[in-house]
């Protein structure tokens, strides 16, 4: 399969098996780090599309389309992950005018989040174990994040502390 | 409505290029959406249907709303307005971003800088992955949204291929939720 085939399935992939932008992080960190990006990439992809506005699924498909195949990559990233929605919303809008509600896709959905879930935390494993810093550092920066998100710091600003404080106390 | 079909396109464009820029992410911009559109160009009703189907389906939340907002308002035009105005701003910005990093990925600051942030992402992952699950089980299906995670993280833990699992989970989910 060519690079693009490759990029435009495995976005069409990850955007129909995940619920939100956020949550398709996981499944995506499987699918194109060592293929596309290196661990280093996606964790900027994360970071930044996280840190700008906008929706994160665009962004990560942008960043990882972009570093795979340049911005022909980047559109190819793009298309793959903006059709299966809309061609899902096209079906469930028409009909929905018969059947209220699909009672399949919403439980299809419903046992997804689970595992999306699990899929999501064996990725963040991994994300932290090749980050490098695994040291006592790595765990602090890491447990202070995720104090200072369960205290509902905005997770960009968290992002970007962390960043700087990686170029400040690092090495 | 009494605007003319181009007004509500145009408003639609520039409605979703608003609500892209100013909000951090997909279901951040339910809030801001909702003073946008409910009242102006769709009736309440529409928008909290609009939002109800698009948390059922799969894929990206800013996408899925700009389809349906779109729709209900100025139909498969105003819905391509509105994909569009919602896909442009986070784009146009990350494939800048992209492009200026391309120079400093062998920068030692950009590399320190990464790590640094591998653990915030990693914390960030985690704490992502808890309100999902949290979200799925405050439905009252605490125990079989257990099972399929432990399922899943057994599956996983086996190297079998996250996809496959995923739409294992699914499934099930199909199965045990009736």
């Amino acid at each position: 399969m060519s690079l693009f085939l490759q990029l435009f399935w495995v976005f069409v992939k990850v955007n129909l098996l995940s619920t939100s932008g956020p949550a398709s992080v996981g499944l995506l960190y499987q699918e194109a780090v060592g293929k596309f990006v290196s661990d280093a990439q996606f964790v900027q992809a994360v970071g930044f599309s996280s840190v700008l506005p906008g929706s994160d699924a665009l962004q990560l498909a942008m960043y990882i389309g972009y570093a795979a195949g340049g911005v022909a990559g980047g559109l190819v990233a793009l298309a793959g992950s903006i059709l299966p929605p809309t061609v899902i919303m096209m079906g469930v809008v028409f009909l929905l005018q018969r059947v209220r509600r699909e009672a399949w896709v919403s439980s299809f959905v419903e046992g997804l989040a689970p595992a999306i879930s699990v899929v999501i935390l064996f990725s963040a494993w991994k994300i932290f174990e090749r980050g490098g810093e695994t040291g006592w550092l790595g765990w602090a920066l890491g447990a202070l994040s995720l104090a200072a998100m369960i205290f509902k710091a905005p997770a960009r600003v968290i992002i970007l502390v962390a960043g700087v404080a990686g170029i400040l106390i690092l090495r | 409505m009494k605007q003319s079909k181009l007004t509500i396109w145009s408003r639609l464009l520039w409605m979703f290029l608003k609500v892209n820029l100013l909000s951090p992410s997909g279901p951040a911009s339910i809030g801001l959406l909702y003073e946008e559109a409910v009242g102006k160009i769709m009736t309440e009703a529409q928008f909290v249907e609009a939002v109800g189907v698009s948390n059922v389906l799969p894929g990206s939340e800013a996408l899925k709303l700009a389809m349906f907002v779109g729709f209900a308002a100025g139909g498969v035009p105003g819905m391509t307005a509105a994909i569009l105005g919602a896909a442009l701003p986070p784009t146009v910005m990350m494939f800048l971003l992209a492009l200026v990093l391309q120079y400093f990925q062998k920068e030692e600051w950009l590399q320190k800088f990464v790590s640094g942030m591998s653990p915030a992402v990693a914390a960030l992952m985690v704490m992502v992955a808890w309100d999902l699950f949290r979200a799925g089980s405050a439905k009252k299906i605490n125990r079989r949204a257990a099972l399929i995670a432990a399922l899943s993280a057994l599956a996983l833990f086996f190297n079998l291929p996250s996809p496959l699992v995923l739409l294992g989970a699914g499934i099930l989910g199909v199965i045990l939720f009736r």
